[in-house]
């Protein structure tokens, strides 16, 4: 055991000489402060976490002796941005609660229960490692299954144990663990993707088999052997022809009655001619039969459609979408003592009930304030970057965060009645319909489809009226005609093309929610960019400090400012802090021993007396757009501190390319108007296309009136607007939740991914139009064929697996020149 | 060449058993999920988990 202790220390030492001295050694993001490190040997230099989550995390990994998390994620890599660890927002009683149980937990054998949980925070694959050695260290849970693409884990237990205790462990291992419930949606897709499969799986099967058969008669086999590998290939074509071409089916019988064509239209029609064709031929003990190359286009294109639905992350609809945007538990007040608070699901919570928010944490309820006094940041519901000031008598809207002083709320709705509630039912119900987009394949295939018909009623009247071979000849060569004019090419070229560029987006950090997103962005005429978070760093930072009196003792001033703005939760406050400690890392800090009669106003400002000084911080009232703050020691002003949501580097640049694609490009946001001119002054962007102080129901209607638009924004202020918009892109949170509303989810911060991905989506639809052409000139080659009766089975099946390969090989060079191109 | 009449069902029957062992993995949820198996491939067990499998089965043996 000592040996293996010493071991796991040497894998420490050496991962923490290869990890750059500024980042946590947890999650590997900036950690600005040296304020938590830990020494783990003599030798070697201590470890830098970016937080006390990340830093508690660590030690119990270590104490149980899982380092090896840490050499799995260094050896396989991230495949999400990690995030910092931060502080619990709250225990897990609340999953013992009985009524909770019955609503998420299943019984799965007698004795035996599961629920599931999403893990906020999955990001790599030692996470995956971490999470499913849990039942070595909670007695009563049989197993632990994560599912990363959905960041959902299902642990059974048996039937005694405490919900809580497993909650407790994910928390220890850093993950915020929330129970979700299968929704109706889920389990249809599951069932959807499964029956998909099997019917892949059974085209497979057959085509294979019939091609041993065509080979051999191809091959020249005769006599009776033929004629039974013939009726063979009919069997083994009956399970893909009834039920494998299902969607094919259903797909051109919807689009018929919509009194429109898509691409599976001439499919249907190839594969039901060439089937009667057949089996006129096969009874008539004619060797044209064409089973082997239908069977082949029937596996080709169910396998290539299966692929295309895998790629997408459709599993993060936006069904359960109320699990993440507020918190799901509360505290309220118990009738018997009247501070004792009890931990409880939103659900349960009843009009009247009061519940305690505290300092950070999220309201969780509609409501009105009955005791205390606090400042609230409302970014999700108005982006605002300001928090509000609320008193006793207020109304307050669940998701918003408190961050003063805890508050005593008297809940008025909860759950879905809430405000947010609304807006994510709106979301769900999908009210707000997107304009439809016809695929490029399927405007093709229009014209494709009166093209074969019209050629083959034509090629049958020349055969027959004017070339005189007879009616069944001509028959024959019309029909030969339509099945190899059957559009296997055509309709492998989209699929293929966009598979490849969800791949490719993926890798550079871009999520992308269904393929249909791709043609969709070439089609984009406005572009409209949120601000906070977006254009902005999304939070405050000191811009400068102005020392206007005692420059002398600059240094003692700073130490002070520290000490006080230290001790509020003020967003301004943390900003100050994190500026001070970022200027002065390295130096010594904290000189100073106490502050005596330390006090905070409420919406003023802060006081306190440290080493006989009086020294005060408060607003000023500020003549530039900026929010000021002044240092007053001993009454006497000696610095101005001015701060404001910085805006990012790249957005200028960003905002100028898409300017350069002929985008018409504005500023949606809930700042007030002149921050919102301010910033897009500085990111190039004209006055009067930049909105300020719209609410998320006003930001929904502005995209609404403008058809065809892309919307970037936050994935929980902006979830409205962004699922109104033609095309929604989302910066910023969570990537599940952003992905449920929007359709794009950036993982990389900036509007440059936003660039890659118009780069993208257009050089991708060239690769389409590129392989339509393709395909079209194989049709054109095997319909010259079939008017001059050259066509028979093997020619098909030479031709189509011939112009599949080509369609292929065209993606795949295309979208090779396209990495190089962009890298 | 009547082998052939003997091969080919033989064949088709090992086909079809086949095909019924992957609709029964299908059913079974082996596919549902795509990502996770590849990341689960990359854990190495430690030398505690080797050796109490390793007891395990001698458990079993004797």
């Amino acid at each position: 055991m000592a040996q293996i202790r010493l071991k796991m220390e040497r894998v420490i030492d050496l991962l923490a000489s290869s990890t750059p001295s500024d980042v946590c050694f947890h999650c590997g993001t900036i950690a600005p402060s040296k304020k938590w490190t830990l020494s783990e040997s003599e030798q070697s230099a201590p470890l830098i976490f970016c937080c006390q989550g990340c830093l508690t995390v660590f030690q119990i990994l270590s104490a149980r002796g899982l380092e090896a998390y840490y050499e799995i994620k260094k050896k396989a890599g991230s495949f999400r941005p990690a995030t910092p660890v931060g502080g619990p927002s709250h225990g897990d009683e609340y999953l013992d609660d009985p009524e909770l149980r019955r609503h998420y937990a299943t019984e799965v054998s007698p004795g035996l229960q599961q629920m599931q949980f999403y893990l906020e925070g999955i990001h790599c694959a030692a996470c995956v490692w971490l999470i499913e050695k849990v039942p070595d260290f909670v007695p009563g849970v049989i197993s632990v299954r994560l599912e990363v693409g959905r960041s959902v884990v299902s642990v059974q237990a048996r039937k005694d144990l405490a919900w809580s205790s497993v909650a407790r462990q994910f928390r220890e291992f850093g993950y915020s663990p929330h129970p979700v419930r299968e929704g109706e949606g889920e389990q249809f897709e599951a069932k959807e993707n499964r029956s998909l499969l099997i019917k892949v799986g059974v085209a497979g099967a057959c085509t294979g088999n019939i091609m041993l058969m065509a080979v051999s008669l191809y091959g020249g086999a005769t006599g009776v052997l033929a004629e039974w590998f013939r009726w063979i290939s009919f069997l083994l074509f009956l399970p893909v022809l009834f039920w494998s071409a299902l969607p094919f089916y259903k797909s051109a019988y919807s689009n018929l009655r919509m009194k429109s064509v898509s691409v599976d239209v001439p499919i249907v029609l190839g594969i039901v001619l060439g089937f009667v064709a057949s089996v006129v031929n096969l009874v008539q003990g004619s060797a044209h039969i064409y089973f082997d190359s239908l069977s082949m286009l029937v596996f080709l294109l169910l396998a290539s459609r299966y692929i295309l639905k895998r790629t997408g992350q459709n599993a993060l609809r936006s069904s359960s979408l109320a699990h993440f945007m507020g918190p799901s538990v509360a505290r309220r007040y118990a009738g018997a003592e009247p501070n004792e608070t009890q931990e409880v699901s939103v659900e349960v919570l009843r009009p009247g009930d009061v519940v305690e928010v505290r300092v950070g944490e999220t309201i969780p309820v509609d409501g009105v304030v009955v005791q205390g006094e606090s400042r609230l940041n409302c970014a999700l519901l108005t982006g605002e970057s300001e928090p509000q000031k609320v008193v006793a008598g207020d109304v307050v809207f669940a998701g918003t965060l408190n961050e003063q002083t805890p508050l005593r709320i008297r809940v008025s709705a909860s759950g879905v009645a809430t405000r947010v509630g609304q807006i994510l039912k709106t979301i769900q119900q999908g009210s707000v319909k997107k304009a439809p987009i016809v695929q490029l394949t399927d405007r093709v295939a229009r014209y494709f489809v009166s093209a074969v018909l019209g050629g083959g009623l034509l090629s049958f009247f020349i055969f027959a009226g004017v070339m005189q071979l007879g009616f069944e000849e001509a028959l024959n060569r019309t029909l030969a005609l339509v099945i190899v004019s059957c559009p296997c090419a055509l309709a492998l070229a989209t699929p293929l093309a966009l598979t490849r560029a969800m791949g490719q987006a993926a890798r550079r950090g871009i999520l992308i929610k269904s393929a249909e997103v791709i043609e969709r962005i070439v089609s984009v005429k406005n572009v409209f960019v949120d601000k906070t978070g977006t254009l902005t760093e999304g939070r405050f930072e000191v811009l400068s400090w102005e020392q206007k009196d005692q420059p002398e003792d600059r240094f003692e001033i700073e130490q002070a400012v520290l000490e006080l703005e230290k001790r509020s939760t003020h967003s301004i406050a943390k900003a100050v802090v994190r500026y001070l400690i970022s200027k002065k890392s390295g130096k010594e800090t904290s000189t100073f021993a106490g502050i005596v009669d330390f006090q905070e106003r409420l919406g003023k400002g802060v006081f306190g007396r440290i080493r006989g000084h009086g020294y005060e911080l408060r607003r000023v009232d500020a003549l530039s757009m900026n929010s000021q703050v002044g240092v007053y020691r001993d009454s006497r002003l000696c610095a101005i501190i001015e701060l404001g949501d910085q805006v990012r580097e790249d957005s200028a640049v960003s905002i100028q390319q898409l300017g350069r694609r002929g985008l018409p490009m504005a500023i949606l946001s809930g700042d007030s108007p002149a921050v919102v001119k301010r910033v897009a002054g500085a990111v190039g962007i004209g006055n009067q296309n930049a909105w300020g102080g719209l609410g998320p129901e006003q930001k929904q209607e502005r995209v609404v009136a403008h058809p065809f638009s892309l919307m970037v924004g936050d994935g929980a202020n902006d979830a409205q607007a962004l699922n109104a918009a033609f095309v929604g892109v989302a910066v910023h949170g969570g990537m599940e939740i952003s992905l449920r509303v929007a359709d794009v989810y950036l993982a990389r911060p900036g509007l440059g991914p936003l660039v890659e991905l118009f780069d993208l989506s257009t050089s991708t639809l060239g690769v389409i139009r590129r392989n339509l052409v393709f395909s079209l000139l194989y049709n054109l080659l095997g319909i010259s064929f079939a008017l001059i009766g050259k066509v028979n089975p093997l020619f098909a099946a030479l031709l189509m697996p011939l112009s599949a390969l080509t369609v292929y090989v065209s993606t795949w060079v295309g979208s090779r020149g396209l990495r190089e191109r962009i890298t | 060449m009547n082998i052939v009449f003997i091969l080919l069902p033989f064949a088709l029957l090992l086909g079809l058993g086949f095909l019924g062992i992957f609709i029964w993995m299908v059913g079974a949820g082996q596919f549902d999920d795509l990502e996770t198996p590849a990341y689960r491939l990359l854990f190495e067990e430690t030398s505690e988990e080797t050796k109490k499998k390793g007891n395990a089965s001698d458990d079993n043996g004797t």
